[in-house]
C-alpha cells in the first residue's frame, strides 16, 4: 500500500494535480510514517506554494535531503537564520551540504541576502564545480561581480564533469572502448546506474531556477531521493543509463511498468550496456533496438522488460516520474523513430546523449528524458526535430526486426555513447560560454563587449526572450534608447509573457518619452501578472512621466511590497521622493536599494544626486565615486563625478573626469557643457568658448548653450555678442526660471559698469 | 500663463474660471508652507482652504481685514496666487478687496500686490510678477493675502481654496540653465 500511495501522490504531482497528491500523501504519512513519506509530503506543499506546511512538517529532520527541503521552506518564508542553519549546522562544520551543487546554491543565496559577499561566492563556486550546468550560481556570481571568465567556468573541466554524470561510470568520458565487454558494461552500468539514479533525482519543485540546471547532485539517501518525484532534471537521465529510468519507471509505476519503460529500459542496455542482468539485456538488446524509438512491440518487450525491471527496480532508489515520462516517452520514441530505421550501425544514441546534454537547461520534465533515453544508441538526424515532435509510431514489426540485427552491435554502442556524450556537452558548454560570457560583462557593464559577445551565438538562441532581453539591457546602459527599444521590442514578441528585463525596458520608453508605448507596456505587464514587481514598476515609470509623481510613487511601492528584494523598485522610489522633494525619505529608499544589492548603481547615483542638491558636496563626490566604481563606462556618470568635483573647487580633477567622460561616449553633450562651465569657473573663456561652440553644432536648440555663451562674453564686455547669443537662448523657449534669468541679464548688459554681477 | 478673464480696468478682476489651469513649469509650492489664518468660524478653519475641496471653505470671525498667512521654511520664488471664491454661492461673503504682501516675517511685510474683483465666480489667478522681467518672481519667506473688504460690504469673508505656485526648480541640481533640447535632455539623468 505505501508504494501505491507514494506512486499516486508522485504520479498526482507531475500532474499537477495537488490537492489529490496532498491528500493521499497525509494518507501515506499516517499510515507509514517515515521520514522519507514526510519528505515526499514536504514536496507536495512546496509544489503547491505552502511552504509554511513544508516548515512544519520537516522540522528537525536531519536527513540530508530533508535539511534542503527545510531550509527551501525556510527560505520561501524568509527565516534566513533557520534555512541557513539547516544546510549548514553551526556545530557540525564538517557535515556535508545536502544536495551537492543545489544545495551550495541556496546557501549562497542566502549568504548573499544576508549580506555575507565571500561566503556567498565560495558557495555559488562550489555549486558550478559540482555541476556545471547550474547556470543560476553563475548569475548570482556575475551579479556579485566576483564570476570567473565563462571560459573557464564552463570549459573543459565542467565537460568532463558533465559527462561524468551523465554516462555510466563504466563508461566515463575518456575510455569508452569497445573492449568493454557486453558483461562488463552491464555491471559497471548497473553501477553507474545506481550512482546515477540519486543524481537523477530530480528535486525540487520549489526551486524553479534550480530545476533549469537540470541536474542536481543529490546526496545518495535513497529515502529522501526516492520521495522526491522526478521532475525536469531527468534530462540528463537519458544518457546514460537507460535501465535507470526504467528503473525508476518500474518502481513508480509499482505494478505494471508501461510498455515504453520497459522500452527504455530495454533501450538503455542497448546503448548504454546497462541492464540489470546481462542476460536478458542481450536478448532485449536485440529486441529492442528499434522500438527503442517505438517501443511499441509491446509483447515482446513487456518479457524482456519484465526482467529488466525486476533488476531495476530494486536498484532505483529514485521514483521516476512513470507515468507522464512514460508516456512522454512513448512519443518521444516514436518521434524518435522518425528519425530513421537505420540503426543498426549508427544507433548512437551519442548524438542524442549530445542532444539531450543540451536540453537540460529547458528543463522539461518527463519528455525531455524520455528523449534522450531514447536517443541512446539511436542515429540521431535531425535529433532536434524528433525530440520535438511528437509523431506517431511506426510499425513496430519491423523494428522488432531490426532490434534482432542490432543486438551485436550493442557493445559498440556504449562506447560511442560515451562519446556522444562528450559532444553533447561540448555543445551545451560551448552555448553556455558565450552566454555565460555575455552576461558577465554586462553585469560588469561592458556593454559593447557583452554585445559583441552575444553576436556570436547562433540565431535560433539569440532570438529568446532571454537574450534580446540581455541585449536589451546593454544597449539601455550605453545610453542608447533606440537601440534598446527595439532589441526589447522583440524581445516582446519572442517571449510575450516573460517580465524578465521588464522593467528596464520601461525605463528605456521613458526616457525617450514614448508615453504611449509605455502606457501599452504598463497595461499588458499588469494584465499578465499582477503580482509582479516588474508591472507595478512599468506603471509607476507610465505616471512619473505624465509628472504624477505620487501615483508613481504608490506604484512603485507596490512593486517594492511584492518583492522587497527587487533593487530597482527601491530605486525608483527612491526617484519619486526626490522629484516630491522629500529628500529623507528618498535617501532611505536608495538606501534599502542598496542593501539588496551593493552593484546597483542607480542607487549610489541617486544619493550622489540628492546630496548635490543639498549641497552636500563631499557627500556627493563619494557617492557619485561609488557609482563610478561600479560602472566606470557611463558617461553620465562621470559627468556627475565632475560636477561634484567643480562644486568641491577641484578643478583640475573635476577637468580630467569630464575629458574622460567626453571619451567614452561621443553623443553624450552633458560633460562638454560642464568641462564649458568648469573652464568659466578658472577663467578660461577661450577654451570654454570653443567648447560651446562645439556644442552649438551638436545641440543647436539648447537654450543652455547659448545662455552660457551669452554670459561669457558678457564677462568679456563683448556685449554685442552677449546681447545676440542672450536673444538666441530666449528664442529656444527655455523655462520661465531661465527667460527670467536671461532676461535680467539683457537688463544687465545695458549697464555695463554695474559691479553687480551675479549671472 | 494661467487663463483668466482681466477686467478693463487696472487691478480689477472680474469673473473666474471653472477650471484649474497652470502652465507645467509652475509647481505648487505651499504644501510644506505653515498656514494660518487672523480669524475663524468653528468648523471652517484653515484646513478648509486647502482640502481642494470647493464646498468646505474658510469663514473668518472677526474684524476686517482678513489675513491669511503662509509661511515657508525656507526662501522660495513665487509667482502665482489662485483662489477660488464664488459670488453666487457667498454673496455678501465674497472677497471684493485683496491685498498681497511678502515679507521675512510678521514684522516686514510689504505690499505687492492689489487687486480688486468683481463677482468673482470660480478660480481667480492673481499674479505676482511685476512688469520688469527680473521682477517675474517674489523671492520670499511669507506671503499674507490680505481681505480688505467684501463685496456687498459683508463683514466677514467666505474663501473656498488657495493655491500658491511657483517656478519648478531645476531637475539637475547644481545648474545655472535648465535644459531644453532633447539631445541634453536624454543623457541628464540616470534612471
Amino acid at each position: 500500500m505505501e508504494a501505491i500511495l507514494t506512486e499516486c501522490a508522485q504520479n498526482s504531482l507531475r500532474h499537477f494535480m495537488y490537492r489529490n497528491a496532498i491528500f493521499m500523501c497525509e494518507r501515506l504519512c499516517a499510515e507509514f510514517p517515515s521520514e522519507t513519506n514526510s519528505q515526499l509530503l514536504a514536496v507536495c506543499y512546496l509544489q503547491n506554494n505552502q511552504a509554511y506546511s513544508a516548515y512544519h512538517i520537516l522540522k528537525g529532520n536531519h536527513m540530508a535531503h530533508s535539511r534542503y527541503l527545510f531550509a527551501q521552506s525556510c527560505f520561501k518564508m524568509d527565516l534566513l537564520n533557520e534555512a541557513e542553519a539547516a544546510l549548514c549546522p553551526p556545530n557540525e562544520s564538517s557535515a556535508e551540504i545536502p544536495n551537492g551543487a543545489a544545495g551550495h546554491y541556496l546557501l549562497g543565496l542566502i549568504y548573499r541576502c544576508t549580506d555575507r559577499r565571500k561566503s556567498a561566492i565560495y558557495h555559488f563556486n562550489q555549486a558550478l564545480s559540482l555541476d556545471p550546468l547550474l547556470w543560476a550560481a553563475y548569475e548570482e556570481l556575475c551579479i556579485l561581480g566576483a564570476a570567473e571568465e565563462a571560459a573557464t567556468v564552463f570549459g573543459d573541466a565542467a565537460s568532463l564533469c558533465i559527462q561524468k554524470q551523465h554516462l555510466p561510470h563504466g563508461l566515463g568520458s575518456k575510455s569508452m572502448q569497445a573492449s568493454a565487454e557486453d558483461q562488463g558494461l552491464i555491471s559497471s552500468r548497473n553501477v553507474g546506474a545506481e550512482d546515477l539514479s540519486p543524481r537523477h533525482l530530480k528535486n525540487i519543485h520549489g526551486n524553479s531556477q534550480r530545476d533549469a540546471a537540470g541536474n542536481y547532485h543529490s546526496a545518495p539517501q535513497p529515502g529522501g531521493t526516492g520521495s522526491q518525484p522526478l521532475n525536469g532534471g531527468p534530462t540528463t537521465l537519458s544518457f546514460y543509463s537507460t535501465p535507470s529510468p526504467m528503473a525508476a519507471a518500474s518502481q513508480l509505476s509499482g505494478v505494471a511498468p508501461p510498455p515504453i519503460c520497459r522500452n527504455m529500459q530495454i533501450n538503455g542496455p542497448n546503448s548504454c550496456a546497462t541492464g540489470a542482468d546481462s542476460s536478458p539485456r542481450s536478448t532485449v538488446n536485440s529486441t529492442i533496438q528499434a522500438p527503442r524509438r517505438k517501443f511499441v512491440d509491446e509483447g515482446k518487450l513487456r518479457k524482456v522488460s519484465g526482467r529488466l525491471f525486476a533488476d531495476s527496480a530494486p536498484r532505483r532508489s529514485i521514483r521516476l516520474a512513470t507515468g507522464d515520462s512514460v508516456a512522454n516517452t512513448n512519443s518521444n520514441v516514436s518521434t524518435v523513430s522518425g528519425n530513421g530505421t537505420n540503426h543498426s550501425s549508427k544507433y548512437l544514441g551519442g548524438s542524442k546523449i549530445a542532444t539531450g546534454s543540451v536540453r537540460p537547461v529547458t528543463g522539461r520534465k518527463g519528455q525531455s528524458w524520455s528523449n534522450e533515453n531514447f536517443d541512446e544508441g539511436i542515429k540521431h538526424d535531425g535529433y532536434d526535430d524528433s525530440r520535438n515532435s511528437s509523431t506517431t509510431c511506426s510499425s513496430p514489426s519491423s523494428e522488432s526486426r531490426s532490434l534482432d540485427q542490432e543486438g551485436p552491435t550493442s557493445a559498440a554502442g556504449v562506447c560511442l555513447s560515451g562519446s556522444r556524450v562528450a559532444v553533447g556537452a561540448s555543445d551545451l558548454l560551448a552555448l553556455l560560454r558565450i552566454l555565460g560570457e555575455g552576461y558577465r560583462l554586462s553585469c560588469g557593464y561592458r556593454c559593447q563587449d557583452a554585445l559583441d559577445v552575444y553576436v556570436k551565438l547562433p540565431q535560433k538562441q539569440y532570438n529568446t526572450g532571454w537574450v534580446l532581453s540581455q541585449v536589451g539591457k546593454a544597449y539601455f546602459e550605453m545610453v542608447d534608447y533606440v537601440e534598446a527599444d527595439h532589441a526589447f521590442n522583440l524581445a516582446r514578441l519572442a517571449s510575450p509573457y516573460s517580465l524578465e528585463g521588464m522593467d528596464v525596458y520601461s525605463t528605456v520608453l521613458y526616457h525617450l518619452k514614448e508615453d504611449m508605448k509605455l502606457s501599452y507596456l504598463a497595461q499588458e505587464l499588469i494584465s499578465t501578472d499582477r503580482l509582479a514587481p516588474q508591472s507595478w514598476c512599468a506603471m509607476g515609470n507610465c505616471y512619473s512621466l505624465q509628472k504624477d509623481h505620487e501615483t508613481a510613487l504608490k506604484n512603485f511601492q507596490r512593486a517594492v511590497q511584492l518583492d522587497s528584494r527587487f533593487a530597482y523598485a527601491h530605486t525608483l522610489c527612491g526617484h519619486e521622493y526626490v522629484a516630491l522633494e522629500d529628500f529623507e525619505n528618498g535617501i532611505k529608499s536608495y538606501q534599502s536599494a542598496l542593501r539588496v544589492d551593493t552593484r546597483h548603481y542607480n542607487a549610489w547615483y541617486g544619493l550622489g544626486m540628492v546630496y548635490l542638491r543639498q549641497e552636500k558636496f563631499e557627500f556627493s563626490e563619494h557617492h557619485f565615486r561609488m557609482a563610478f566604481q561600479i560602472n566606470p563606462r557611463s558617461s553620465v556618470i562621470m559627468s556627475y563625478l565632475g560636477t561634484a568635483l567643480h562644486a568641491l573647487k577641484r578643478n583640475k580633477e573635476a577637468l580630467e573626469i569630464m575629458e574622460k567622460a567626453i571619451m567614452a561616449d561621443k553623443k553624450n553633450p552633458l560633460p562638454l557643457y560642464q568641462k564649458a562651465n568648469i573652464l568659466v569657473t578658472v577663467e578660461n573663456f577661450d577654451g570654454a568658448l570653443e567648447v560651446l561652440e562645439e556644442l552649438k553644432e551638436y545641440a543647436p536648440r539648447e537654450s543652455s548653450v547659448y545662455a552660457l555663451m551669452g554670459r561669457i562674453y558678457k564677462r568679456r564686455d563683448m556685449y554685442d555678442k552677449a546681447m545676440l547669443h542672450f536673444g538666441l537662448a530666449l528664442d529656444m523657449k527655455p523655462s520661465a526660471t531661465d527667460v527670467a534669468t536671461i532676461k535680467a541679464a539683457i537688463e544687465k548688459l545695458h549697464v555695463p559698469d554695474e559691479i553687480e554681477d551675479n549671472l | 500663463m494661467a487663463e483668466s478673464s482681466e477686467g478693463e480696468e487696472e487691478g480689477k478682476l472680474v469673473g473666474g474660471n471653472q477650471q484649474l489651469v497652470v502652465d507645467d513649469d509652475l509647481c505648487e509650492m505651499a504644501k510644506k508652507a505653515a498656514w494660518s489664518v487672523s480669524s475663524c468660524k468653528p468648523g471652517n478653519g484653515v484646513l478648509s482652504l486647502r482640502d481642494d475641496n470647493l464646498d468646505t471653505y474658510w469663514q473668518s470671525d472677526g474684524a476686517q481685514p482678513h489675513l491669511v498667512n503662509i509661511q515657508f521654511q525656507k526662501k522660495v520664488k513665487l509667482q502665482l496666487v489662485v483662489l477660488y471664491v464664488d459670488f453666487k454661492l457667498d454673496e455678501s461673503y465674497t472677497p471684493s478687496k485683496i491685498s498681497i504682501r511678502a515679507g521675512d516675517g510678521f514684522h516686514n511685510l510689504k505690499e505687492i500686490k492689489a487687486i480688486e474683483l468683481v463677482k468673482p465666480a470660480g478660480w481667480v489667478y492673481i499674479s505676482l510678477s511685476g512688469n520688469d522681467p527680473r521682477e517675474t518672481f517674489v523671492n520670499t519667506f511669507m506671503l499674507q493675502i490680505a481681505i480688505l473688504s467684501n463685496h456687498l460690504n459683508g463683514r466677514d469673508t467666505h474663501v473656498r481654496q488657495i493655491k500658491v505656485y511657483g517656478p519648478r526648480p531645476n531637475p539637475i541640481p547644481h545648474q545655472a540653465f535648465q535644459f531644453t533640447s532633447r539631445e541634453f535632455i536624454t543623457y541628464s539623468t540616470v534612471r
